[in-house]
């Protein structure tokens, strides 16, 4: 359960990472800063975390277009994008942290709705409403993305960019224009996620550096920009997480899951679902 | 000409380590001697994260490992053998000498990997170790190791842990000197530049790269073993802080990585700046002031600082013919 909202969360990074060669270290932190909005606006005005997406969406996705403009766009035609990039978001990373921690400042947080401890009853096993929410917002997010590469033309060109970026800016893609789009998409999306993880764990500012960890582990076990993949990988971590819990003391289970990304990493860099890289 | 210049140049740098070692003994405040074993501290961590980093493209992110590793063993050795002052500093060689074997055994298999997936790998390791030592008990596990600290005044074991870190810090500097002129670091270069056009050209690719990595993993720990002494307490968030090993990459590509003086202008100004900010503003305010640098940096400078001092005009016009080339060339 847990899993779809990693494979959420990592289906945006994935995309920067593939399309435009854009690691965002960042990406986490705006998934907690959708959290952190979802939270206030649940306290100050009793909007419900689930319609928060409505307006913490539209607003991450206006500042990722703003800052791919004016921040990544100026670096995009540097020798090694990859690794100026990852320093830039860091330093994003950064700024969104202490901005965090000076509007909320660093107590963890929980969000509880009117329906947190309630209950569903399916047969043998028992949901509960927040899991199944995040839940449900994951599968629904996943869908969302998968449409919109597969069948809007902003989405095709999106692919065409990931495939050929030359080529298809031969065939009149725009590519700065795709670029900010799908970057704006991939923060959207991590806006979700951050959102579908609040539901299902306590954050903080620091929280964002774990979830970090877990993206990598999604992106990598699934494959650099492949958004099924991606969401596979989300489950099956879920799994691994969910039932090493029931086996492991808790401060083990993160240690079997850096061991088993980098075991992954060794073996299969170019995911378990992919023949080559 | 040449060698009175080079020579000319071998007396300021003798004169100026000179008054750095003298420094902690004029009997300025303790503080500032504190102060500058930090900075040390940190120009010898991303010097020696640059000879794999910088030369050879390989953007470690798991070099805190290599710290905390270091930090331990001196620990460890130092309690477990009841070693004297003395013997407790010099321990950190052998803390230096375990590090250069773990980087050898973790760098086998993942020096095969490459750009991002490398500097994934690496951050993995360093969580690996981290949670691994906290998990283990005789290891101090979640409390912790203690270190007698010496019957001295504080002025005295701080600058004596200050000389050590010079001498960690010329070290790791006078490595990576020797790399950027010899055959080891150009074909170190050659490898960042194009590796398999570099391996047809005779150059062993995963042997290079195997010692520049263990290279660099020499003089982390060494300072992680005196950063232990001087601390007198190690626990697994301080030495295996993922931020240190974030902070080594960036003040060596602030600077300039595959430059000589590269990292060490960025550890210093980047430790100056973050110390100063600190003392002024809010904590936190000071972060984000931290994070717009490392983005206007990576914007106006993305070569790093060193760019900007050889940034004469012989040089701005190779630079712009050479962007209107690679203009051209994308011109379809």
């Amino acid at each position: 359960m847990m899993g779809s909202v990693y494979a959420l969360l990592g289906i945006g990074f994935s995309l920067s990472w593939g399309v435009m060669k854009v690691i965002n270290i960042s990406h986490a932190a705006f998934g907690l800063l959708a959290a952190f909005l979802a939270h206030s606006l649940l306290q100050w005005l009793g909007i419900d975390p689930i319609l928060s997406v409505v307006i913490s969406i539209p607003f991450l996705f206006l500042i990722a277009c703003f800052i791919y403009r004016f921040l990544i766009a100026p670096i995009t035609q540097a020798k090694e994008v990859i690794v100026s990039s990852m320093i830039l978001t860091f330093g994003i990373a950064i700024i969104l942290e202490n901005l965090m921690l000076l509007i909320w400042s660093p107590d963890p947080r929980v969000m509880t709705t009117g329906y947190t401890s309630k209950v569903f009853v399916l047969g043998p096993f028992y949901f509960q409403y927040p899991r199944l929410a995040g839940f449900f917002m994951a599968v629904i997010g996943v869908l969302i993305i998968q449409f919109f590469l597969k069948k809007t033309y902003t989405g095709k060109a999106v692919r065409a960019a990931w495939q050929q970026p030359e080529a298809a800016q031969l065939y009149g893609v725009n590519l700065t224009r795709i670029s900010m789009i799908t970057f704006g998409l991939a923060v959207a999306s991590a806006g979700a996620g951050g959102i579908c993880m609040a539901f299902l764990y306590t954050f903080d500012p620091h929280t964002h550096n774990l979830w970090l960890i877990y993206l990598f582990l999604v992106v990598i076990v699934g494959g650099v920009g492949n958004v099924l993949g991606t969401a596979l990988a989300g489950l099956i971590v879920g799994v691994i997480t969910g039932l090493s819990l029931a086996f492991l003391p808790y401060q083990w289970v993160n240690l079997l899951t850096f061991g088993l990304l980098m075991i992954i990493l060794i073996f299969r860099p170019q995911g378990l679902f992919q023949s080559e890289v | 000409m040449i060698s009175s210049s080079s020579r000319r140049i071998f007396a300021v740098i003798t004169v100026l380590l000179a008054c750095l070692a003298v420094f902690p003994w004029i009997g300025v405040p303790v503080y500032f001697v504190s102060l500058l074993f930090i900075v040390c501290m940190f120009v010898s961590l991303s010097t020696s994260w640059n000879l794999i980093g910088g030369y050879a493209g390989y953007l470690s992110f798991g070099h805190v490992a290599f710290f905390g590793i270091g930090a331990y063993t001196t620990a460890l050795i130092a309690k477990g053998l009841h070693l004297s002052h003395f013997w407790t500093i010099l321990s950190s060689v052998p803390a230096g000498f375990v590090a250069m074997l773990v980087a050898i055994a973790v760098g086998y298999p993942c020096l095969r990997l490459r750009g991002p997936y490398f500097a994934v790998v690496t951050l993995c390791f360093a969580f690996v170790v981290d949670l691994g030592v906290k998990n283990l008990d005789i290891l101090g596990g979640p409390e912790g190791l203690w270190l007698k600290s010496p019957e001295l005044p504080i002025e005295t074991i701080r600058a004596i842990l200050f000389e050590a870190m010079l001498v960690t810090m010329v070290l790791s500097i006078a490595l990576s000197y020797w790399t950027g002129r010899s055959k080891f670091g150009a074909g170190l270069r050659a490898i960042k530049e194009d590796e398999e056009v570099a391996q047809t050209m005779a150059i062993n690719a995963p042997r290079l790269k195997m010692q520049a990595f263990a290279l660099s993993a020499f003089c982390p720990g060494m300072a992680g073993g005196i950063y232990a002494y001087y601390l007198t307490y190690i626990h697994t968030d301080i030495v295996f802080d993922m931020m240190i090993s974030i902070l080594i990459v960036l003040m060596a590509l602030f600077g300039g990585g595959g430059t000589l003086m590269g990292p060490i202008i960025g550890a210093v100004l980047l430790t100056l700046i973050n110390e100063g900010l600190s003392t002024f503003v809010k904590a936190e305010l000071a972060r984000i002031i931290y994070g717009c640098l490392f983005i206007g940096v990576i914007i106006y400078l993305p070569n790093g600082i060193m760019e900007f001092f050889k940034n004469d005009r012989c040089r701005f016009r190779m630079n712009k013919l050479k962007g209107i080339k690679s203009e051209l060339r994308i011109e379809p």
